[in-house]
């Protein structure tokens, strides 16, 4: 009992314990906002990156399979699922209007379809907007006028076509186009607060932006997008060019993805890959031979059969969120099984059931997530070693107040106390300390979290330092989550480190001699 | 006065009423000094009765205080030796030297009170405080809570015997030394000792002030407390019932 008295007198009357609190604090709140901040950034990059993936997607990559649609059918009178779509992964080259080729992947989608299992319609980004984003201070956002302009880029982004219209033909018509990642073409530059001021930008020759006000993209701008057909044995065929007018952009926060990524119409994409529906000839005449030796052609053809249609991917959307990664992995399971009964319907003309590539949004991002893990862990090892040094401030704090209160403790010794008596003051002492400081950590870590962007934003407009540059990060705000569970490992830690930091000098006052105790001057 | 703490069934809880309350032989001593030793006592006996009051006189190094440290559980004596009879001391019936640290704590818990020359009060801690503290010391959390009340009104009545009642929640460095010694006087008897041992209580005092601690040791006395006076002065030594001389580390009895 007297542990309780004399731990309460301490830790109010003396400046000492005080310090050893805040540096419990401190490290407590260090880790607290990194775990918030790291495990954030991670959510914020599964987000980012199941947005255009579906949960569970079936693959068979270059070459296809066909009756998709039959097998999207089946899957969609599944209760489990949402929806599915038909894609095309595959990659290619681009020619840009400033005449740079890039390569990039290209993906044919069936845009409502497509929005349905990824949300893809919500990261179009050229859409009428109402306010102005967040650090839109100056409101120079392109998108809050001309909403019937961005309307229409919205509508031609979702369908993957550019509408055309004429004074003859003032509904217009839709040509087949191709919706690129924000920062494919090179013309959009962010601004440091996170946001496409709207016009296109160029680099001038001393690196200066500035403006390029002849075209805009999607508006009027048109790329080239180059693809290689593959025959059935995986063989190349021939490269084939197609020039398409750019219906819109997306803005995913994944750089790889923004940079990279190129959606166009599914059947422009079948077309020029030689995967859309075809008929079967065969020769019942003879062949006509040219005279150049690589040349034949038939004289007469005949029209015996039909190559259906196909894609490289289907894409599924559970009806219940997969963001565990078990309730994922039990979709997957189930897609499975639907894919089986689907293969031995159609047996011999699609993949196997057991070598078709059916993963999850968690198995196709395994490289980005893994990595981001690997890197949260290693952080907040680092930081967890370096708030170690909480245990050794208690310890250097507790070893010198021990030696302040050495008569004390003969003292007590004198009317009774017994080692471990004494020993358990100071535990409960390190203890109560590590409460406190547990407690005043995390309040301070949750001040900061919850406030992190206003924070990192007065030290911008005050200080100019930018830590969080979203140029570099691709999201526009600090991310942050605090995860219960993750805090209360932390504030137990704290706790732990400051018991931890007592016990040897508990052990010391535990074992003076109480007579040379009250002898000490 | 009100039973706060009821002795528990222990070794020391033996009776003896008629017999001596504590009885010590051949204790000896030794300090080290570097690789000096230092005999400080050379084979002490004292015998002590119940209710009676003995002073150890002797000039300063003689080996009082130590001698008192001893008797009271908070040092040992020095390991029985070929060439001399084995040291013990008996508290009714029980030698200390013997005793387990367990023991010993209880001991000194239950059955001493300390009273030193420069009084040892926690300055953390109120004038209450530092009389409840080694009630506190003296019984569990869960005993204390349950008693809690009666040990603030034993602490009380000390405090008003000894003329603090209204200065119960000041701080010892609001108080004179005189006053700090009442409040030494008042732990020591918190917890209702069968002996208590003084070490040059009023050494640090003005000779008024240590007058005035001499007569409450007198008072408590007279009601019938055991005590052990260290003293260097011999007036201080005469108002006990019994003056043990201490010269060269051994007893001179007067």
């Amino acid at each position: 009992m007297y542990q309780l008295l004399l731990t309460k007198r301490y830790l109010s009357s003396k400046i000492m314990p005080l310090l050893a609190a805040l540096a419990v604090a401190l490290c407590t709140a260090m880790v607290i906002v990194v775990w918030s901040v790291m495990g954030g950034f991670l959510v914020m990059l599964i987000n980012s990156g199941r947005t255009l993936a579906g949960d569970v997607s079936i693959s068979w990559p270059i070459t296809g399979f066909a009756y998709y649609d039959d097998l999207i059918k089946r899957l969609e009178s599944d209760p489990t699922i949402a929806a599915a779509t038909p894609m095309i992964d595959t990659y290619g080259l681009i020619g840009l209007p400033d005449g740079r080729t890039e390569t990039v992947q290209v993906q044919g989608i069936d845009g409502p379809s497509f929005s349905r299992v990824t949300g893809f319609g919500d990261i179009l980004y050229w859409r009428p907007i109402d306010r102005p984003t967040e650090k839109d201070i100056g409101k120079q956002d392109l998108r809050l006028t001309r909403h019937d302009l961005w309307g229409d880029l919205l509508k031609g982004g979702l369908n993957l076509a550019r509408i055309e219209r004429s004074k003859a033909n003032p509904q217009g018509t839709e040509r087949p186009a191709v919706v690129l990642g924000i920062s494919v073409s090179g013309f959009n530059f962010r601004e440091p607060w996170g946001f496409f001021p709207g016009l296109p930008m160029i680099r001038g020759e001393s690196g200066e932006k500035k403006p390029v006000d002849i075209f805009m993209l999607p508006v009027d701008g048109s790329v080239t997008l180059n693809v290689l057909p593959m025959d059935s044995k995986g063989r190349a065929i021939e490269m084939v060019a197609r020039t398409f007018p750019v219906a819109n952009e997306f803005y995913s926060g994944l750089y790889e993805i923004d940079r990279k990524r190129v959606f166009v119409q599914l059947k422009a994409l079948q077309d020029m890959l030689k995967m859309n529906r075809a008929v079967k000839i065969e020769n019942t005449g003879g062949v006509k031979v040219s005279a150049n030796p690589d040349e034949e052609s038939f004289t007469s053809a005949k029209v015996v059969g039909e190559s259906p249609a196909r894609v490289t991917n289907v894409l599924v959307r559970g009806k219940q969120d997969v963001f565990d990664t078990r309730d994922a992995d039990a979709l997957a399971t189930r897609v499975a099984q639907i894919y089986r009964e689907f293969a031995a319907a159609h047996e011999g003309q699609v993949p196997d059931s057991t070598t078709i590539r059916i993963q999850t949004w968690a198995d196709q991002n395994a490289t980005m997530i893994g990595a981001v893990k690997k890197e949260t862990a290693l952080v907040l090892f680092i930081f967890c070693f370096v708030s170690l040094t909480a245990v050794f401030l208690v310890l250097a704090i507790f070893w010198a107040m021990v030696s302040e209160k050495t008569r004390d403790i003969g003292v007590l010794r004198a009317i009774g106390a017994s080692r471990s008596g004494i020993a358990g003051l100071w535990v409960f002492y390190g203890l109560a300390i590590g409460l406190a400081g547990s407690l005043v950590g995390f309040v301070l870590a949750y001040s900061v979290v919850t406030n992190i962007n206003a924070i990192h934003e007065w030290m911008g407009q005050y200080l100019k330092l930018y830590i969080w540059d979203p140029r570099v990060y691709y999201f526009s705000r600090i991310p942050s989550q605090l995860d219960p569970g993750h805090v209360v490992i932390v504030l137990l830690g704290g706790v732990l480190a400051s018991c931890l930091g007592a016990l040897w000098p508990a052990a010391r006052a535990a074992r003076m001699n109480p007579v040379e105790a009250l002898r000490f001057e | 006065m009100t039973a706060v703490a009821p002795p528990k069934a222990s070794p020391l809880a033996t009776s003896a009423s008629d017999g001596p309350i504590l009885h010590a032989q051949n204790l000896r001593k030794t300090y080290k000094l570097g690789r000096i030793k230092v005999p400080v006592l050379r084979g002490v006996d004292l015998q002590i009765r119940t209710g009676q009051s003995i002073a150890v006189l002797g000039a300063s190094g003689s080996g009082k205080s130590t001698l008192l440290h001893l008797l009271g559980g908070l040092d040992h004596a020095d390991k029985p030796s070929a060439d001399a009879p084995p040291p013990s001391i008996l508290f009714k019936g029980t030698d200390l030297l013997k005793a387990s640290t367990r023991t010993l704590d209880t001991f000194r818990r239950r059955r001493v009170g300390f009273v030193f020359q420069f009084y040892h009060l926690l300055p953390e801690l109120s004038v209450l405080q530092n009389v409840t503290v080694a009630a506190m010391a003296a019984t569990g959390a869960f005993e204390y809570w349950a008693n809690r009340s009666a040990i603030r009104t034993r602490a009380m009545k000390l405090l008003e015997r000894v003329g603090l009642g209204h200065r119960i929640m000041h701080r010892p460095a609001e108080l004179s030394g005189g006053e700090r010694q009442r409040v030494a006087i008042a732990r020591a008897l918190i917890n209702e000792p069968d002996l208590l041992l003084a070490d040059e209580p009023t050494g640090n005092l003005d000779r008024n002030t240590g007058a005035s601690i001499l007569d409450l040791f007198s008072d408590l006395h007279r009601s019938g407390q055991t005590m052990v006076v260290v003293t260097h002065d011999e007036s201080t030594a005469s108002r006990c019932d019994r003056i043990v001389r201490l010269v060269d580390g051994r007893v001179q009895n007067s």
